[in-house]
């Protein structure tokens, strides 16, 4: 049986280091953080991921996905608090000044026509640089009880 | 998830991907749907969701239709 208080604990760390550095911490940091073994830490890592509280890449121990953040550059950049942050998708770009509950210019492009468009998160309130936002579209691919089968394509 | 200038986009990609339509949102019901799921992840208490709460996320989120169907 993990420790649930220091699981919850580094999955809280990883979570902010995304939102104060922009990337996720090594497995080596959070050791270092929790005066813990990188072995121990490297355990802990992996529980979270099989409880869906993150997701490493496979086979490793780095972390690719901790919603709405994303470890790897996608065509999702959130700007925000002067940083400069990838979501994982068009949901979770929405996500991240969701998340920081601040304001946010987003440089996103389009689905299949390529173009590129900017959004604008100003006091709550979504904008576009089209001034189209209410017609823009975010397709699920999945239903939820399939979200988790496939996450990179969900 | 994927952002699309209309639904003429999204049957072009579904058609070249050879996959099935799913669930078309507006981006501002994503906004909506955003700040409900992601306002508490940072919080030290958040630790996941049950199946429960993710069904009452949607709800509120006015996501009903059989696609947010949750099965407990």
């Amino acid at each position: 049986m993990k420790d649930e208080n220091i699981l919850w604990q580094i999955r809280h760390f990883v979570y902010n280091h995304f939102a104060d550095t922009t990337r996720p911490p090594s497995v080596e940091e959070t050791a270092a953080h929790f005066n813990i073994s990188t072995e121990e830490a490297s355990e802990l890592f992996k529980e979270l991921h099989n409880r869906h509280a993150f997701f490493l890449e496979p086979e490793t121990l780095t972390v690719r996905m901790a919603n709405p953040f994303s470890g790897i550059p996608t065509d999702f950049k959130v700007h925000a608090n002067g940083k400069t942050y990838f979501a994982n998708c068009a949901w979770d770009m929405l996500g991240i000044p969701a998340a920081l509950q601040c304001d946010a210019v987003i440089d996103a492009v389009f689905t299949e026509s390529n173009e590129s468009v900017q959004l604008e998160v100003r006091n709550g309130q979504l904008t576009d640089s089209q001034s189209t936002n209410s017609q823009l579209l975010i397709h699920f691919p999945l239903p939820f009880a399939r979200w988790y089968d496939d996450l990179v394509f969900t | 998830m994927l952002l699309f200038q209309s639904e003429e986009w999204i049957d072009r990609w579904c058609k070249r991907n050879h996959l099935e339509r799913g669930e078309i949102l507006t981006i501002n019901q994503v906004w909506e749907l955003s700040k409900l799921w992601y306002s508490n992840r940072l919080s030290a208490d958040f630790h996941g969701r049950s199946l429960e709460q993710v069904a009452e996320v949607f709800r509120q989120a006015g996501l009903t239709s059989k696609f947010w169907y949750i099965q407990k």
